[in-house]
């Protein structure tokens, strides 16, 4: 069976070329393609459609692709997400895999990649930039070290109640092992030598830790709700 | 003429009754409302109005210079007035019948004799006080005195003889006598003592702690003065002074053996009243802030003056017998006063300070009672009579108790006037501080928008601008291949995804810009065959590459991968980053073609040059068929 394939994209040719690439493979099938985010919420809203892999451009006429990303992920919780990114900059790709986006895509990939890519994540890898690795790198070693102990304890309950998985939520020395790896520019394949592991388990580190950054891009939002008094303090 | 000293003690005593009528006016008048509490212990003083006797016929018998005569008078017998500029002595005998001998107690009440004396009843020496025959010797004639008498030495008939030795000018000689019951008589006499020797002792003591905080004040309290230099207040010293000789003026009734002789003993009080006048009228000038102009120089001068004539006028008058001269100089010093204190006074009336018009009463008072003495110890001469001055002059002390006050509220007025100022100029130097700080914060935001504006303009001008004119140009000529054309646009694409990149990566930080580059160009390394080695260490961040640096950076690094993947024809590609001795190393080697290191730069290298100087970088370049190396060396 065909991964069903939505593609949220505003420009006609470019949505015409990603459904294109989309349709070039035997894996993949175009369930339908939209120009906006309202489009795209009320394709998703109708329990009718379902959708496995969401690729969405970022900047759409009436709102960002980020939305569509998350109403995706409350309406299609199987749905996987790729951003279209024209630069691939860790700002925006940072705020995708913090809204739930499980990889990017250039704009100026070619079919070819295009495809390669959606059937990659499907099957567990996940690409992640140095820039964006060491970006999370520090993100969370400034969260395991100068956050107060109390602050930091009261982060990690939120955390906790947040997680579904109930497994851990903060890197483990492994994954912090791989990321540090991939800030220096190794590849996959090399850092599964160096660990001497296989590229499948290096992805799925990268795999779990973009899960981790959805997650713990909530519960942070739950933890400064409740230390700014949104909600009632859960410690 | 009559030498008496205007603040020594004197009584006048006719008789006990017109004397306590006296004081009960005098206390209505003027004593409740000057000195309330200091004397209000005199208020207690009740005389008893019982039956007394008063003697005031005498029998004397005085010798002069060995010669006597003998005659029937009057008391009081004022020596100095009968005798003037002599000294002798005297002996009154007094009469007095009693119509029936008491059986209780009698007393003998003498407001003053001496200066020294002896008290004989019926032949019975009753009190004896200092030597008859010494001369100047001490002083017995400064307090009343009281003689106890058994009922058993009265007799229907009685003689009361009285001897007594008067030196000159020193106010010798007897009083009228009051005999009767104890109780009477004692009380009337603890009144006449309560007077003069316990009010002096107060007003001694008074003058004296006020002398000394004065002392104190002017010697603790300087205030900073011109060029520097601390001046102390004259003001306190010229009170200090004045209440120290007022003391020493005032104790003399409570001395009865003087540590030096008489006449000298009556030099250091007139000396000593002189100096009370004297200073306190400098005092004065202090206070009415008079003391810097020049006619106030010249009062001092002549005060100055008046002092230095007063030992001269005291001895010429008391040891040479011209009491004339003590009177003339008092005149000077009166009516120097006197002026004075007029223009003090009108001064006053006009404009002045508080502290001046407070001084300004107390000297009102105190020249009201001054006229009063000398009315009744000059002009009106008596044997009689205490100095109100004395009393009066306490004022002054609490004028300048007044004046401390004052001033002291006036200090913590200021200082806290002060501090409240210094506060506000804190809080506007504080708003002005973080004004300014704001301006700088503007500025400098500025100029790094300015800087980053520039390096933007570079950017594109360098990268993405000179791409797609090439791609242009490309097109124009018509004689490219789509592969070409395709392979500048993606350069262009590749050089504003690492524009972008530029300015996230942190400054310094190598090893992220190199595996930055590797991450953006791996599609094409990919594409290549090329097999990529990767020998990057963690580097320590370079301090000193800021954002442009660092970008100047990756271009020289893309630039040579560039040749590489274009020119090199190459099977592997190794990229070393290490850190060295002499710096951070890049080293870009592969086993290509090579090319010729020393020909005339091809336009990429020659950019890589020009951004090697700009960041101080060493570029080093070696070729040789199958192994080129590439190095930049940031010290």
């Amino acid at each position: 069976m065909a991964w069903r394939v939505l593609i949220v994209e505003d420009d006609p040719p470019m949505r015409a070329f990603f459904a294109a690439s989309v349709l070039r493979s035997d894996q993949l099938s175009l369930v339908a393609s939209v120009g906006t985010v309202a489009e795209a919420r009320a394709w998703l809203d109708d329990p009718a459609h379902g959708v496995d892999v969401l690729l969405t451009d970022l900047g759409l006429p009436d709102g960002s692709g980020l939305e569509v990303i998350r109403h995706a992920r409350l309406r299609q919780p199987s749905c996987e997400a790729l951003v279209i990114s024209m630069f691939g900059d860790e700002d925006n790709v940072l705020a995708s895999i913090e809204a739930g986006a499980l990889g990017y895509i250039h704009k100026d990939a070619t079919p070819g990649d295009i495809a390669h890519s959606i059937l990659e994540m499907k099957a567990g890898a996940s690409p992640i930039s140095p820039m964006i690795a060491r970006r999370v790198l520090l993100k969370y070693l400034k969260l395991q070290s100068n956050q107060p102990l109390a602050l930091s304890q009261r982060a990690e309950v939120a955390i906790n109640k947040e997680a579904d998985s109930g497994g851990r939520n903060l890197l483990s020395g492994r994954e912090q092992e791989v990321l540090a790896l991939i800030a220096r520019g190794f590849s996959y394949a090399e850092i599964a030598r160096l660990k001497a592991v296989t590229v499948h388990t290096v992805q799925t580190h990268i795999k779990n830790l973009y899960g981790k950054l959805a997650v713990h891009s909530k519960s942070e939002a739950v933890f400064e709700a409740t230390r700014m008094g949104l909600l009632p303090s859960q410690g | 003429m009559t030498v008496s000293l205007g603040c020594t003690a004197t009584f006048h005593y006719d008789a006990a009754m017109m004397a306590w009528c006296a004081d009960r006016l005098w206390k209505s008048a003027s004593a409740r409302w000057l000195l309330p509490v200091l004397l209000g212990w005199l208020a207690l003083v009740g005389v008893a109005q019982a039956e007394l006797l008063t003697l005031i016929e005498a029998r004397a018998h005085v010798t002069v210079n060995g010669a006597t005569t003998t005659q029937n008078l009057q008391l009081p017998y004022h020596w100095d007035r009968f005798n003037k500029g002599q000294r002798g002595e005297a002996v009154f005998d007094l009469q007095f019948d009693l119509p029936e001998r008491p059986t209780d107690p009698w007393g003998m009440y003498l407001p003053r004799l001496g200066n020294a004396y002896e008290i004989w009843l019926n032949g019975t020496l009753l009190q004896r006080q200092g030597d008859l025959l010494n001369y100047n010797g001490a002083d017995y004639a400064r307090v009343p005195r009281y003689v106890a008498i058994s009922p058993a030495l009265l007799q229907s008939s009685n003689l009361i003889r009285v001897a007594i030795r008067a030196d000159v000018g020193r106010r010798g000689g007897l009083s009228a006598l009051v005999l009767g019951p104890q109780e009477a008589v004692h009380a009337a006499y603890l009144h006449s003592y309560r007077w003069r020797g316990t009010g002096s002792l107060v007003v001694t003591a008074f003058s004296l702690v006020v002398g000394l905080v004065a002392l104190s004040l002017w010697f603790t309290q300087p205030a900073p003065g011109l060029a520097g230099r601390t001046r102390r207040d004259p003001l306190y010293l010229f009170a200090a002074l004045a209440e120290l000789f007022w003391a020493l003026a005032v104790s003399d009734v409570l001395i009865e053996k003087p540590p030096v002789p008489w006449p000298w003993w009556g030099v250091v009080q007139v000396v000593a009243l002189g100096a009370w006048g004297v200073n306190m009228a400098l005092f004065c000038v202090e206070v009415a802030g008079w003391g810097r102009r020049p006619a106030a120089l010249w009062f001092g001068r002549w005060l100055g003056l008046l002092m230095a004539a007063s030992v001269g006028m005291a001895a010429w008058a008391l040891a040479g017998s011209q009491p004339l001269a003590l009177t003339l100089w008092y005149g000077l010093l009166g009516i120097t006063l006197l002026s004075f204190g007029v223009f003090f006074l009108g001064r006053a009336l006009r404009q002045a300070s508080a502290m001046h018009r407070v001084v300004a009463v107390a000297l009102l008072v105190n020249v009201f009672f001054g006229l009063r003495d000398l009315y009744v110890f000059r002009i009106n001469p008596t044997f009689a009579a205490n100095t109100l001055l004395r009393y009066s002059s306490l004022l002054f002390g609490l004028a300048l108790g007044y004046i401390v006050i004052a001033r002291f509220r006036a200090a913590s007025a200021q200082a806290r006037d002060l501090l409240a100022t210094l506060a506000v100029r804190v809080s506007q130097k504080e708003v002005e501080l973080a004004e300014s700080y704001r301006t700088l914060e503007i500025l400098a935001r500025e100029q790094e928008r300015t800087a980053e504006r520039t390096r933007i303009l570079r950017d594109m001008h360098d990268g993405v601008g000179s791409h797609i004119s090439s791609a242009i140009r490309q097109l124009q000529s018509g004689r490219v291949s789509q592969a070409e054309l395709l392979q500048t646009l993606r350069d262009t694409l590749d050089q504003l995804k690492l524009s972008i990149d530029a300015m996230n990566l942190p400054p310094g930080d190598v090893t992220a810009l190199l595996a930055n580059l590797r991450y953006r160009l791996a599609p094409r390394l990919a594409a290549s065959d090329i097999e990529l080695q990767w020998g990057v260490d963690l580097l320590a961040p370079v301090q000193r590459l800021d954002a442009q640096a660092m970008r100047q950076l990756q271009f020289m690094v893309f630039e040579a991968l560039s040749n590489v993947l274009q020119h090199a024809r190459a099977s592997v590609l190794r990229i070393e980053a290490t850190m060295t001795p002499e710096g951070t190393r890049l080293r870009m080697v592969d086993n290509g073609c090579g090319f010729d290191a020393t020909a005339p730069l091809r336009k990429g290298l020659q950019s890589m040059r020009e951004r090697a100087q700009a960041i101080g970088a060493t570029l080093s370049l070696h070729s040789a068929p199958g192994r080129t190396v590439v190095e930049i060396l940031i010290s």
